[in-house]
């Protein structure tokens, strides 16, 4: 909403300098977001909130100002015209729910000429072109008081009637700005004998605009359904000062107000007469609303002391009515165009806002033990699950959640996938049902500007197509051969799982995008609940990731958000020495280690404590269809020191349970 | 009499800069040299009084004892210092350090305004992205075909009645539809609008919204937690001012902004709008289901995008979604 200083001074002076007009009305709630010189006259550009629309106009703008600076306000002196029952224009209107009042005002003899210097002035100072004196008088109007205006040639409008009903489907109309647009029924018009005139509340059309030789204008005052204007504005991609101004709202009685008020100017501008006014009124008699307060209401909600004297002021300076009800109280009576206020606390808002609220009181809370205590598992299981991974290294991503098909077909996921009605474009109209193609699409990224070696996760939502989100894992390490590999991503999450001191297994499995030949599925107490692999090639190659390998995990985390919140227990440190023998052996391609590490377990006995894989090694000092493992077997006993034969004895013992149940070669 | 805490005193005042032999020799004969100043002081005893010449003599003695062991501390010191014990190591070489991962920037920031709340009672809660249109809009007072739906532009899912989230608030609706009050709640999490995506706009962003409801919440209230809130994040220089604004689900509602001096010399505006906030209306009250006029509360909300952009200068939204591990790494 534009302000002219100027034409504000018609009403109000706040006395004040620019600057501080500015910071008052911006600590009322009405922002300034911009001040423009325009000659002799500075513009203000306002934020009205949609709960104002008795501020999208010069007089309401005022009477705030009124109010904020304690400065009387003078509203113009309009005349009255008599509306007849009869021989007035013929206005029949369909449905009342659409259109609660009509005025139409028909003037004769109209001249359309130039406006004066002043008119234009008025209206071209807040952006808005001069057009002719009829048409700049509606403008003049709506800008003045808000109540949106149209200005028909009577001699055009077929049967010299007007209709307000509900499109026909099929029908056009060529509004003025030229464009030809079709109707609906759910778009309402104001229509002549035979075709719609005018958008209802939006936009009139050309054919019965005012022009140069106007005889006999009919003036349109009325209030519309604002649901009504609001979805025919956004079905017709449509919008004007008028259905602005509609869709928040326009006051009832403000639509006599205004048609009296721009009647009054035509008549002095067009030199023309006024005939007779129709004045259809569905509500006849407007029922004001009343709100009951005590200044107790106020005070403690506020947590501020008020005295009487400054709500009644301040109310009374809004346009409010105050009086003395039952047992001190105030009655508040709330005038048309305030219907924004409803409930108490409306009127406290109006008190805070006029006191200002930087002159408000402050309190801290009394911060009650909430008697909420929401289930924190799955939150710290995240948690520790994050910082076990940035622990190893990996950066955290935050990724969109919206994807598209192509993304998906890219990385070999052949799901279904929950689908925006109205998505922005086709590149995010899906809700991803995996974070592969998010993590594979920060990859590229960075592989793009240069980098690489990239060790990347993020704890995210995945979607199913029927709505359901599930809080889910991803990892991903993307680089040359040599530093990203299958067990480095396997011991990222080995290291993640083992903070929550979860039973995870992995076992060998496939997963949508991942190369079978280096894929595990990882089991949570014996349910799955993901996969770890190496990303397929195919897939880089859709990605177009060139060189370099991918490894990729996605595990759902919702099963660890199940898991007792500790499960550790204090074990004794060791007091005794342990002692260690490596152990090198060579062993066909196809023995797993799981399966290596169990036989030794179960040959060392209780005197074997620990087993790490120092190394794996295939190669040319190896001969084809082996593999050399070699590994170190720790011995130990909590209760004394283990002599040398006897870990001798254990160890030749798991030796040769390698060379007989195994086939391993020992080195 | 002789002020003896004030010569031990300056005795070790006038050690501290002695770096060499010479320095060091000048300053055992300023205290122990013939006419040094433990001599000056044996020597007052002859005409001190009998009643102080105890005091005078232990004085003198204890400052013998403070000097003999400075000097033999400092002639250590330089004794030993310039004479390498081992191999000479660059020490102007960079550190060795593990490989480090980094958390996001908006984790870390939602981390840090959540974990104010927390620490001042309030507990974590979170809510679907997935919504209704009940807890979206219409339990918060936002009726529709209404121009206050326009700041809470929605996508809505294909063949469903339900939508993404366009505040983190339908959490306020859910916690107080399955609790009684009192209660105080912080609700962080994943929002979605169909703004086109530029410098300062995103499809997706983060919230971190707060309730807190009892029988007898003030506005006075808000403004001092939220005034708490701002001096921990921003720090304590901070300052604030709360503006009337307009939210459909809270009753007086403000915006809140800053200014601190973290953004001077940054070419921003004076003040910076961070949040909005509000008590909460009745209406939302009523379509909870709480028994009319027994309850007030406050209720927050803030975008962590923000939060981060103006705490850390960061001026393009978007480099929060790319993951440059370049920027990645700069938290």
């Amino acid at each position: 909403m534009k302000l002219s200083l100027n034409w504000l001074k018609d009403y109000v002076d706040p006395r004040l300098s620019t600057d501080e007009l500015v910071h008052r009305l911006t600590m009322a709630g009405l922002e300034v977001e911009a001040v423009e010189s325009a000659g002799k006259d500075t513009v203000l550009e306002l934020e009205i909130t949609p709960n104002r629309p008795d501020c999208l106009n010069t007089i309401g703008l005022a009477r705030e100002i009124s109010a904020i600076t304690a400065k009387n306000l003078k509203l113009p002196r309009i005349k009255t015209y008599r509306s007849s029952k009869t021989g007035g224009p013929t206005v029949s209107i369909e449905d009342k729910k659409d259109c609660p009042r009509y005025i139409a005002t028909l003037i004769r003899n109209a001249s359309i000429l130039d406006s004066p210097g002043w008119l234009k002035e008025r209206i071209s100072a807040i952006g808005l072109k001069p057009l002719n004196n009829a048409v700049d008088i509606t403008n003049f109007v709506l800008m003045e008081l808000g109540q949106p205006l149209h200005a028909f040639d009577h001699d055009k409008l077929e049967g010299g009637r007007i209709i307000v009903r509900r499109s026909k489907a099929g029908e056009k109309i060529t509004t003025l700005d030229g464009i030809e647009r079709k109707l609906d029924p759910s778009v309402l018009v104001i229509a002549d004998a035979r075709k719609p005139v005018a958008i209802a509340g939006i936009m009139g059309g050309l054919g019965s605009q005012i022009t140069s030789s106007t005889k006999n204008i009919l003036l349109e005052s009325a209030q519309f359904d604002m649901g009504l204007v609001r979805r025919a504005s956004r079905m017709l991609g449509l919008k004007s000062d008028s259905s602005y101004r509609f869709e928040r709202g326009v006051d009832l009685e403000g639509v006599l107000t205004g048609a009296d008020r721009a009647t009054d100017l035509l008549l002095e501008l067009t030199r023309g007469t006024f005939e007779n006014r129709t004045d259809i009124n569905a509500a006849r008699k407007t029922k004001h609303a009343a709100i009951d307060i005590s200044l107790q209401d106020i005070e403690g909600l506020l947590g501020t002391k008020v005295s009487a004297a400054q709500v009644k002021n301040a109310l009374a300076r809004l346009g409010l009515s105050v009086a003395a009800g039952k047992k001190g109280r105030l009655k508040i009576a709330i005038p048309g165009f305030r219907g924004d206020l409803k409930q108490e606390v409306d009127i406290i808002e109006e008190v805070a806002r006029t006191i200002g609220y930087d002159r408000l009181a402050v309190s801290f809370p009394h911060i009650q033990v909430a008697n909420i205590a929401p289930d924190s598992r799955p939150r710290k299981a995240r948690e520790a699950i994050a910082q076990a991974l940035a622990a190893q290294g990996y950066c955290e991503a935050i990724t969109y959640s919206l994807i598209n098909q192509k993304d998906l077909d890219q990385c070999g996921f052949s799901g279904p996938a929950a689908a925006l009605q109205n998505a922005l474009s086709q590149e995010h109209n899906l809700l991803r049902p995996t974070l592969l193609p998010s993590l594979l699409q920060a990859a590229l990224t960075n592989i793009n500007r240069g980098q690489r070696d990239l060790k990347l996760f993020e704890t995210g939502k995945r979607y199913s197509k029927d709505g359901k989100e599930s809080w889910t894992l991803a990892v991903l390490a993307a680089g040359r051969a040599q530093q990203v590999g299958f067990h480095h991503v396997k011991g990222a999450l080995e290291a993640a799982f083992r903070r929550l001191n979860a039973d995870v297994v992995f076992e060998p499995g496939t997963y949508a995008g991942l190369d079978a030949a280096a894929c595990a599925n990882i089991k949570l107490s014996g349910r799955p609940i993901g996969a770890v692999g190496k990303v397929d090639r195919r897939v880089l190659t859709n990605w177009d990731i060139k060189t370099g390998e991918a490894y990729f995990a996605e595990v759902d985390l919702q099963a660890f958000g199940a898991l007792p919140l500790e499960t550790r227990k204090y074990g004794p440190v060791p007091e005794f020495p342990a002692i260690h023998r490596d152990v090198s052996i060579a062993v066909k391609n196809d023995v797993p280690y799981a399966r290596i590490e169990a036989l030794c377990r179960q040959q060392g006995g209780q005197m074997l404590q620990g087993m790490h894989l120092i190394e794996e090694y295939t190669g040319e000092k190896i001969q084809s269809g082996l593999r050399g493992l070699v590994f170190s077997l720790v011995y130990q006993s909590p209760t004394r020191t283990l002599r040398e034969e006897e870990v001798n004895a254990a160890h030749q013992k798991v030796l040769q349970a390698l060379t007989r149940d195994c086939g391993a070669i020992l080195r | 009499m002789w002020n003896f805490t004030e010569l031990q005193d300056n005795a070790r005042r006038d050690i501290e800069p002695v770096s060499d032999k010479r320095a060091l020799e000048d300053f055992r004969l300023k205290y122990l040299g013939k006419k040094g100043l433990v001599a000056e002081v044996f020597a007052s005893l002859a005409a001190a009084a009998p009643s102080e010449k105890g005091a005078i003599g232990k004085g003198a003695n204890d400052l013998r004892a403070l000097v003999t062991t400075l000097l033999e501390q400092k002639q250590s010191a330089l004794g030993d210092a310039g004479k390498p014990a081992g191999k000479a190591v660059d020490v102007t070489m960079p550190g060795i350090a593990a490989p480090q991962g980094h958390r996001h920037i908006l984790t870390q920031t939602t981390e840090e305004i959540c974990a104010v709340f927390e620490k001042l009672g309030f507990v974590l809660e979170e809510g679907p992205e997935i919504e209704t249109e009940f807890h979206n809009f219409t339990g918060l007072n936002i009726p529709i075909d209404h121009p206050s739906r326009d700041a809470f532009d929605t996508f809505y899912l294909k063949d469903s009645k339900l939508l993404l989230r366009s505040h983190t608030s339908p959490g306020q609706v859910r916690v107080m539809k399955a609790h009684k009050p009192p209660m105080a709640v912080i609700i962080p999490g994943r929002v979605y609008r169909p703004d086109a995506v530029d410098a300062s706009h995103s499809f997706m962003f983060h919230q971190v919204e707060g309730l807190l409801v009892d029988k007898d919440v003030k506005f006075s209230d808000l403004k001092g937690l939220l005034t708490e809130f701002c001096r921990r994040f921003f720090g304590p220089s901070v300052k604030m001012r709360f503006r009337p604004h307009y939210f459909p689900f809270t009753e007086p509602s403000a915006e809140v902004d800053i200014s601190a001096d973290i953004f001077k010399g940054t070419g921003r505006k004076a003040w910076l709008e961070i949040l909005g906030c509000g008590m909460v209306n009745p209406r939302v009250f009523e379509a909870v289901g709480y028994p009319p006029g027994k309850y007030t509360g406050l209720a927050f909300g803030m975008g962590v995008e923000r939060m981060a952009m103006l705490k850390y200068g960061i001026k393009d939204i978007r480099l929060f979604y790319e993951n440059d591990i370049r920027f990645l790494r700069q938290f």
